[in-house]
């Protein structure tokens, strides 16, 4: 019984050391390169819905609201 | 530059929006329905239809993959054609998920009522339904990708990002959910038995809140919060951070469902910290919404679109921080299977999906009428009344939820339980399901006048069956230049940025499920725990039909208080052969995994007759029906078959002798009841069920002594 649970055990630490790994580096490797976007790209992108190829858009926006 | 005119498919995203209004309309009122019946049992009228645990999977059902599932819809076909600047890839399989859904969402409104359940929470449609919902999704999928391939836009906005999450994860989560062996047309049991099914349906059930009410509804907001306040989003590189950490963490998080149960501990406190982990991409995610506003808060006092969305902002933030905190095992401990968990998810359900829905439908409609909101003013008391609804729904939730909570695990300084009986608590929080009714009437009755809203409001205007638009052909292979261009690269290409979204999410849930299978040799069996006999069986699928485990877990933690209570605390090995676990996740009446030898056979029997004759105060439906129907004894070699495919030993020599089992079981439960002064016929359903209740966690009191096997 001691010996099953001390072998799950073992399997534990490195399911918490990989699961911990994998998240830091994922998550170091996307906050570096998120910090590293240059600012007209994400202008660029953060406008993206405001345009939305509707011919009648111009109208629209204008007069409903 | 080639400038190219195309038309955006409006009837879609009409039929959707309509849709929403309907189900949710229905939806809530099964809720109010199932809310009343809490405190007046009587309300289901001796109707096996629509008792309380029949209704409930309804209920759930129908919010979710009705109401929000057309809201989903609807949002995702207006917002993807106009940032893909490309009408839908097709027309057809557009109206095939429409109406595919829609036949699935009857089926599932014809079937959970009947008591064809497969019992997992969110996932109880019956398998003919599961597959159907495959194919529908797979249809959605590629008209989804097919957009995507013919877009005009290079850029895929962040709100694309989290759609793509969303018809990946659904995907993957819904197939190894649904893993069933079928014995008959609407009967299947789960391929997987006890921890490793828990395990797998919380897995599912917890994504399922995540990557079906969490990650679209983001996309939804990352597009409709900017159109609705003319301004784009707040930081988008926030909006990058948010959507990698959030897809990334959330598929971890399942586990907090099952803290101090039979689970591997390894399993439960990765959960835990997984579940703490995901405040910080939710909260990024609502400040990014609430802060696109800055400047405009003016524009919120005036616009009920905006008036919704931010308090449906407003309402994740508060979901996702208390998430977490309930995660914490100690909290848990306290708020586990009250009704402080049926607070958590209204608060996410009525506050985040139902207002977000309700102002896009706000946003959306007068747009696709080409004319201005009927009233503006009705909109402005939808918005009150859902508001009031909410504060009066949670507030007295909150209270039972803490009451029970509290009264389960109160000693008095003798160090007994100062509560022995259940129903004390119970009784207690009653007066508290009153008033939550009336919070669910309130938020009712605003989505009736919002319906009435945006029927003048398409009386009033003229329908735009397609839009008109114009954008540059998409130039091909556009060089991308510079080092950290990386990322424009990949959301320039949609599958290779899919594939590694993909991955993000798949991590968490290979990590924990690839050991769940390992568990299988790890979980210390138990010599004396036996399959069930062929009559216990019956009285199982029953017990799964009638959906008592909406109300009764099957699970004793290793708490002072519980095993006092119950007994024994719950090991992994008792449930073995429970294909598919029946743990249940909250309880409105006591735990039955200790059940068996507890009462008489004929107590049993008067209780199903009327609960409130044996335990006077009981809030349970009378199951007067079980004392008259006859026991399907029938199909029992199709369902004995099927659990010795999925792996419980029962031999051919069993199956082929079960019926003179049953028989033999069944006089032996008859004679019981006629010692109580009972008369019952053998073939009575409620025999098997006594049976099967009898059952219930004696196997180890039987033989007390623990070994390891194989």
């Amino acid at each position: 019984m001691e010996e099953k649970i001390i072998c799950s055990m073992n399997g534990v630490g490195l399911y918490g050391v990989i699961s911990i790994s994998l998240f830091f580096i994922f998550f170091t490797g996307m906050l570096i390169w998120a910090l590293l976007q240059k600012k007209s790209y994400l202008n660029k992108m953060s406008a993206l819905p405001l345009d939305s190829g509707e011919c009648a858009d111009k109208a629209n926006e204008t007069s409903q609201r | 530059m080639n400038i190219e005119t195309f038309k955006y498919d409006n009837r879609i995203v009409r039929a959707f929006g309509i849709a929403t209004v309907v189900w949710g309309i229905v939806g809530m009122l099964v809720g109010l329905i199932a809310a009343v019946e809490l405190f007046l049992p009587g309300a289901s009228l001796n109707l096996q239809y629509i008792t309380f645990g029949r209704i409930r999977p309804l209920h759930t059902n129908a919010v979710i993959f009705a109401f929000v599932g057309n809201g989903m819809f609807m949002g995702i076909y207006y917002s993807l054609q106009r940032l893909c600047k490309a009408r839908m890839f097709s027309d057809f399989l557009s109206w095939f998920n429409f109406w595919g859904w829609q036949l699935i969402i009857v089926a599932a409104a014809i079937t959970l009522p009947m008591g064809f359940t497969t019992s997992k929470e969110y996932a109880e449609l019956e398998w003919p339904i599961k597959i159907a919902i495959t194919i529908v999704w797979v249809a959605f999928a590629v008209n989804f990708f097919g957009t995507l391939v013919k877009r005009r836009e290079k850029h895929m906005y962040v709100a694309i990002w989290f759609y793509i999450s969303t018809v990946i994860a659904i995907a993957v989560l819904h197939i190894t959910n649904s893993m069933t062996m079928p014995a008959g047309l609407f009967k299947s049991y789960s391929m997987y038995a006890g921890v490793q099914d828990a395990l797998v349906q919380w897995w599912y059930g917890h994504n399922a809140v995540a990557f079906f009410l969490t990650t679209p509804y983001l996309g939804l907001m990352y597009y409709f919060l900017p159109k609705a306040a003319g301004r784009p989003v707040f930081s988008y590189r926030l909006s990058i951070i948010h959507f990698w950490a959030l897809v990334f963490l959330y598929i971890w998080a399942g586990p907090h469902h099952l803290l101090y149960t039979a689970l591997p501990d390894w399993a439960q406190s990765l959960g835990m910290v997984f579940s703490l982990m995901l405040i910080a991409p939710s909260w990024g995610g609502m400040l990014n919404g609430l802060l696109t506003l800055r400047g405009a808060w003016d524009k919120v006092r005036q616009d009920p679109v905006l008036k919704f969305m931010v308090a449906a902002v407003t309402a994740y933030g508060m979901a996702t921080l208390e998430g977490p905190l309930m995660s914490i095992k100690s909290v848990n401990g306290l708020t586990h299977y009250t009704d402080w968990t049926i607070a958590h998810a209204h608060g996410g359900a009525l506050g985040w999906n139902g207002f977000l829905t309700f102002s896009m439908l706000y946003y959306l409609f007068p747009r696709l009428y080409n004319t201005k909101l009927w009233s503006t003013k009705l909109a402005n008391y939808h918005f009150w009344i859902g508001t009031l609804g909410i504060v009066f729904y949670l507030i007295p939730i909150y209270v039972a939820g803490l009451t029970e909570g509290l009264m389960w695990k109160q000693f008095n300084k003798d160090g007994f339980l100062q509560y022995p009986n259940f129903l004390e608590s119970i009784v207690q929080v009653v007066p508290m399901f009153r008033l939550r009714a009336v919070g669910g009437t309130l938020y009712f009755v605003g989505a009736l006048l919002m319906a009435y809203n945006l029927y003048k409001t398409a009386k009033a205007g003229k329908f735009e069956p397609d839009t008109e638009a114009q954008a540059p052909a998409l130039e091909k292979a556009e060089a991308t230049h510079g080092k950290f261009a990386f990322h424009r690269m990949l959301e320039g290409k949609p599958l290779f940025f899919t594939v590694l979204a993909a991955v993000a999410l798949l991590i968490g849930g290979a990590v924990e499920l690839i050991p769940l299978f390992l568990i299988k040799e790890n979980v210390p069996t138990i010599a004396s725990v036996h399959p069930y006999t062929p009559l216990e069986v019956l009285g199982r699928d029953i017990y799964i039909r009638e959906g008592c485990l909406g109300c009764h877990s099957q699970m004793v933690r290793p708490f002072r208080s519980e095993t006092e209570r119950y007994g024994e605390y719950s090991k992994a090995g008792e449930y073995v052969y429970d294909h598919p676990f029946l743990w249940g996740s909250e309880r409105k009446g006591p735990d039955l995994a200790r059940e068996g030898g507890k009462y008489p056979d004929a107590w049993h029997f008067n209780h199903m007759d009327n609960p409130g004759n044996v335990s006077p105060g009981s809030i349970m439906p009378r199951y007067p029906w079980l004392l008259t129907q006859k026991l399907d004894i029938q199909s029992i070699e199709d369902r004995l078959n099927a659990l010795r495919r999925v792996g419980v030993p029962y031999t051919a020599d069993r199956i082929a002798g079960a019926r003179a089992e049953i028989d033999e079981q069944a006089a032996k439960v008859v004679a019981n009841l006629k010692q109580g002064s009972v008369n019952c016929e053998p073939d009575k359903e409620i025999v098997a069920l006594i049976a099967y209740l009898q059952r219930l966690g004696t196997d180890i009191k039987n033989a007390p002594v623990a070994t390891t096997a194989k």
